[in-house]
């Protein structure tokens, strides 16, 4: 509850709209000063129902200013200054499908698609052959399917793929009809993409678009021929993208794949240099000063530094839905927000958990920076669809609290005891005199063998031994007392422990000092035990002697007219109560 | 004519010394029973002579006194038929008996054993610290008494009865004073010989109630102003079980004088009432009265250990080691404190302590000899063990056959093992510890039915041990019991809730009924 208030003290609520139906993530949101005016909008690019009513919104303050429709699903949105003139106003990039859509004025402007790729000559001769009927529809299928076991779906073309989802004969006739006479491109699509400062720092500065697409390459784009500048190369996908420095001078852009694996990329390379491998596959990614936070799917928060060495790690107490970084230049802090599966947002620094906000519903995506005329808001969209904004307090300071700990979420340290310096010292002599000790603990060994051999050999001889585990009567003794005295009642439980074989002709006698005690029924005879079975023998036992004193009482298990017990069982009695207060 | 005088030397009447001096020097030199002697032969001679008297009750009640702060074992019956109502759930840590098994930062019960109470087990065998309160009138009357330690059903009438009985046999001719014809009221009045007879009354006769007469009229007599028979009022309230009558007794008398053992009386009191607390603050009131006082310091720490707040019972241990170096009870507590906790180099420091202040016996051999195994020094360890089975009376040599068994089992030798456990049996049946171990063993070696006798047994031997239970309920689990699986792991995790094979154990069984 005490962080509860906590985060009450650092946020305002500024504006929750629970009908917003927004459907979107953190890579499909930018806020930005779209007229130069000073006031920054949110502009959120709508996923719709997720097949229909894609939009891309622009939301100022809380009033939805502009609406326009996508064709298809978005994979981002990014807002960047493309030219030098007066206002600076950014252009907004949405990323859908192979194709980038550039709006300058909120009008569309340009559109970019992406190079085509190389089609499979099979795929190629096959769709030909189709088109000038050489091959029937079922064919046609056939190939396609083989070839699809051959090099995967992604090695085929949209069209074959979505051929190859048709399943009965009428509407595969139908697709190929209606597709056959255009020509067979193969295209890839945006996985994510980021922006890359062309030649000056400064924030208003021309920026180059940095892509990555399904067919793991990256590619930087120019900004105002939208040619490709640079053209890189993955072994896998990849999903994350962070980029910093200036394309003219020196950049890295650190990649985080669909194979759990981190690659950076630097100036003049072609091919992704590897820097550190996950656990799992990454939900999101970070870069901050000097590090890379990562959270992967199995819950966990990981800081690497660029080498990729690992700095730290987190185990968090739900899954990641959606990472942001909340850089708060009042206070020069770097924070990271984590949107997780139990209605939680929690705001780590560093390591560190300094805040955490708890909202109604999941929060899938999160936004942090200038909004309207404030510079630290926090936009998050829930998985409901509604919007919720908060401005972070001017008062707020996010301190880290030392007894707090590092936080709960980190993995508690086993509690080992610390060795003694004695305890040292002592191994010192072990290791030292290793050899006589060695020699003295086995001399003892074969005594103590030999004496407990001997002791047990006896106490086989006498049969004094409540438990027999010969072959032939596995039986199992033992006796307890009741009452108070001076009357007791002895209670002497027998079981067979064999698996089948039952036990004949037992009896059990009780023999003790007759000066000290009478037993009602010393000689009991046992009826056939069977196995697993507790038999019960009960009788009673009367301290007949003045003096207040205690003795033993033995019993004996006998076997027909054996002239040896199996099993002997001594009784302590305890001292008779009631008899003394006379 | 001077000569004639030396002559005439006067002769010595007696070439002894006074009688009554010597009894005197007697009694000094605790030579109670040529004092009672000389004292009864004065008596024959003159009745009426006080001083022979008093001194007569004071040598026969040196005979027989205990001191009754120390070592009070509370009965069957005070414990079960105990009519005052107390809170049956009450807070956690301020009730002896609902203190909860494991708490506070102590190791926990998979390391320390427990007594039959279920708390951990104490570094010296003291009244109650092996038995604990039983929960039912069954169990209080079956488990102890089949054991060595042999529960007295009622404070009162067993020890206390035993031991009258005890000096009765020693004088032999019939008892010295007759209660039933003494006249309480003169002698209330006489204070010389009031607190003599009084204590001959209460500690020889064990006569509470005449005792409780003649301290209530004297008392009376001093218009409540001695602070010692108040005391000795709240002894007899005690004896007879009116506790907020005694502690009523030694409330005020504490506000005439402080005493030690007013403050010792008083904390036993609220230990009775199951009230902690409020005697940890009566022993820490009579602390600032008394700094250092070790006896005050001792009953701290045994209430800690009681509360199964070990590491602070270890702290007030610690405390009394500061002043008094010599005391067996602290020395063996923080031992076997050290040793629980995995420190066994240490320990073996304590116990060897004790070794040089001249305790020599089977226990100390065998706490010597564990130490030294889980310690590494090894070439002591076997040593340790021969002299304390050489010690061993028959009931100690049970235990020192089971830890040997340990010993084999760390070492892997499974038959030395198996013959030890074998051999604890003999000397003690009702070995709960060793039954289980054989049970394991006997699993181990694919005798099943076997092995589950043995648990059974030793759950039923020893109700406060989890392990057989748990090991019972794996054996069903493996032989496909899955409902007897369930009930017994169900008993296992009562007696100890934090096990996690035991949780895991249920958890596995769960998931099996609950699968279609």
């Amino acid at each position: 509850m005490g962080e509860k208030s906590n985060s009450s003290e650092r946020w305002l609520t500024a504006h929750h709209d629970p009908l917003a139906s927004l459907y979107t993530f953190g890579s499909c949101m930018a806020l930005a000063d779209l007229h130069g005016d000073g006031d920054s909008k949110l502009i959120i690019a709508d996923l719709g129902t997720g097949a229909y009513n894609m939009k891309l919104k622009v939301y100022k303050g809380t009033n939805l200013m502009s609406e326009n429709t996508l064709i298809d699903l978005p994979t981002g949105v990014i807002t960047f200054h493309m030219d030098t003139t007066e206002p600076r106003v950014p252009a907004v990039a949405v990323a859908s499908g192979s194709y980038i859509y550039i709006y300058k004025n909120l009008r569309p402007y340009f559109k970019f698609t992406l190079p085509t790729l190389e089609v499979n000559p099979t795929e190629f001769d096959a769709w030909n052959q189709a088109r000038d009927e050489l091959l029937d529809v079922s064919m046609l299928y056939e190939i396609l399917d083989s070839l699809r076991q051959e090099v995967g779906e992604c090695g085929l073309t949209t069209r074959s793929q979505r051929f190859l989802m048709c399943h009965d004969h009428a509407s595969q006739l139908t697709f190929l009809e209606q597709h056959k006479g255009f020509l067979l491109k193969r295209q890839t699509v945006v996985t994510c993409f980021s922006t890359l400062k062309k030649s000056h720092a400064e924030d208003d500065a021309i920026s180059c678009l940095v892509l990555g697409t399904e067919s793991a390459n990256i590619f930087i784009l120019d900004p105002e021929a939208f040619t490709i500048l640079n053209s890189m190369s993955l072994p896998s996908v990849p999903v994350f993208l962070c980029v910093n420095g200036l394309y003219d001078v020196e950049y890295r852009i650190i990649v985080a794949c669909r194979n759990g694996q981190i690659y950076t990329l630097k100036r003049g390379v072609k091919l992704g240099r590897p820097t550190a491998e996950l656990t799992s596959q990454p939900v999101g990614l970070i870069r901050r000063d000097k590090s890379i936070i990562v959270a992967t799917m199995d819950q966990y928060l990981y800081s690497f530094n660029n080498k990729g060495k690992r700095l730290w790690s987190l185990k968090l107490p739900a899954p990641v839905l959606c990472m942001e970084s909340l850089e708060i230049r009042t206070l020069g802090l770097t924070l990271t927000a984590l949107g997780l599966a139990d209605r939680r947002v929690l705001v780590y620094r560093d390591k560190h958990l300094v805040d955490t906000i708890h909202t109604q519903d999941n929060v899938t995506a999160i936004k942090f920076g200038r909004f309207g005329r404030e510079d630290n808001t926090l936009v998050m969209i829930m998985k409901g669809g509604s919007l919720l904004v908060k401005i972070l307090k001017r008062t707020a300071r996010f301190e880290v609290e030392e007894s707090q700990g590092p936080s709960q979420a980190v993995a508690v340290k086993l509690s080992i005891p610390k060795k003694t310096k004695l305890f040292v010292d002592q191994t010192m002599r072990e290791r030292e005199n290793c050899v006589l000790m060695h020699r003295v603990f086995q001399h003892d060994l074969y005594r103590l063998r030999l004496s407990t051999a001997r002791a047990y050999v006896s106490a086989l001889d006498t049969s004094s031994n409540p438990v027999s585990l010969s072959q032939s009567e596995p039986l199992k003794l033992s006796a307890q007392v009741l009452g108070l005295g001076p009357t007791f009642k002895l209670r002497v439980e027998l079981q067979n422990t064999s698996s089948v074989t039952p036990s004949l002709e037992l009896a059990v006698v009780f023999h003790c000092d007759d000066r000290i005690y009478t037993v009602n029924q010393s000689f009991i005879q046992i009826p056939m035990l069977v196995p697993g079975i507790v038999h019960v023998a009960e009788t009673l036992v009367t301290c007949i002697s003045e003096l207040g004193i205690s003795d033993t009482v033995r019993v004996f298990v006998i076997k027909g007219k054996a002239n040896r017990p199996l099993l002997t069982a001594v009784i302590n009695m305890p001292v008779a109560e009631v008899f003394m207060a006379t | 004519m001077a000569t004639k005088v030396n002559k005439t030397f006067q002769p010595c009447r007696t070439n002894i010394m006074d009688p009554l001096f010597l009894a005197l020097s007697n009694f000094r030199r605790r030579n109670f029973e040529k004092c009672v002697e000389i004292c009864t032969e004065l008596l024959n001679k003159n009745p009426l002579d006080q001083a022979v008297w008093s001194l007569k009750t004071r040598a026969l009640t040196e005979q027989v006194w205990v001191d009754e702060c120390d070592g009070e074992e509370e009965g069957l019956a005070d414990v079960l038929m105990d009519d005052n109502t107390i809170a049956s759930v009450a807070r956690p840590g301020t009730s002896l008996r609902s203190a909860p098994p494991s708490s506070a930062g102590g190791p926990s019960q998979t390391f320390r054993p427990s007594t039959q109470s279920g708390r951990p087990l104490s570094g010296v065998v003291r009244p109650g610290s092996q038995g604990g309160r039983p929960g039912t009138m069954d169990q209080a009357l079956r488990t102890p008494r089949t054991s060595q330690t042999a529960r007295p059903v009622s404070a009162t009438s067993g020890r206390h009865v035993r031991l009258g009985t005890a000096s009765m046999l020693s004088t032999g001719d019939g008892s010295f004073i007759n209660l039933a014809r003494l006249n309480v009221a003169k002698y209330a009045n006489q204070q010389n010989i009031a607190k003599a007879l009084f204590e001959y009354i209460y500690f020889h006769e064990n006569d509470v109630r005449h005792a409780l007469d003649l301290a209530a009229q004297a008392t009376q007599a001093l218009n409540f102003k001695d602070w010692w028979w108040k005391v000795q009022l709240g002894r007899c309230y005690y004896r007879l079980g009116l506790f907020r009558d005694a502690e009523k007794q030694f409330k005020s008398a504490l506000k005439q004088q402080d005493n030690i053992n007013t403050f010792l009386l008083l904390g036993r009191v609220y230990i009775r009432l199951d009230q902690p607390m409020a005697s940890l603050d009566v022993y820490k009131d009579g602390l600032d009265k008394f700094p250092g006082e070790v006896t005050l310091l001792t009953a701290i720490s045994r209430i800690y250990e009681g509360l199964n707040d070990l590491p602070k019972a270890v702290k007030f241990y610690k405390d009394v080691l500061q002043c008094d170096a010599t005391h067996v009870e602290a020395i063996a507590c923080i031992g076997t404190n050290h040793f629980y906790s995995d420190q066994p180099e240490v320990a073996l420091r304590f116990y060897r302590r004790l070794l040089q202040m001249g305790i020599y016996n089977c226990e100390i051999f065998n706490n010597l000899g564990l130490c030294c195994f889980y310690a590494q020094q090894y070439d002591m360890t076997l040593t340790c063990f021969e002299r304390a089975l050489s010690l061993a009376t028959d009931q100690g040599i049970a235990d020192v056959w089971y830890n040997l068994g340990h010993i084999a089992l760390g070492i892997g030798d499974i038959n030395l093992a198996y013959q030890c456990f074998r051999l604890a049996l003999v000397s003690d049946n009702d070995h709960g510890e060793s039954y289980n171990n054989l049970g394991v063993l006997e699993y181990r070696r694919g005798n099943l039915e076997t092995a589950r006798a043995f648990f059974m047994t030793s759950a039923s031997l020893s109700p406060h041990m989890y392990q057989p239970h748990y090991n019972h309920a794996k054996l069903a689990h493996k032989v496909g019991d899955l409902q007897t699986s369930f009930i017994i792991v169900q008993k296992a995790l009562n007696l100890f809730p934090a096990h996690v094979d035991s949780q895991e154990l249920l958890k596995t069984l769960e998931t099996h009924f609950q699968t279609l």
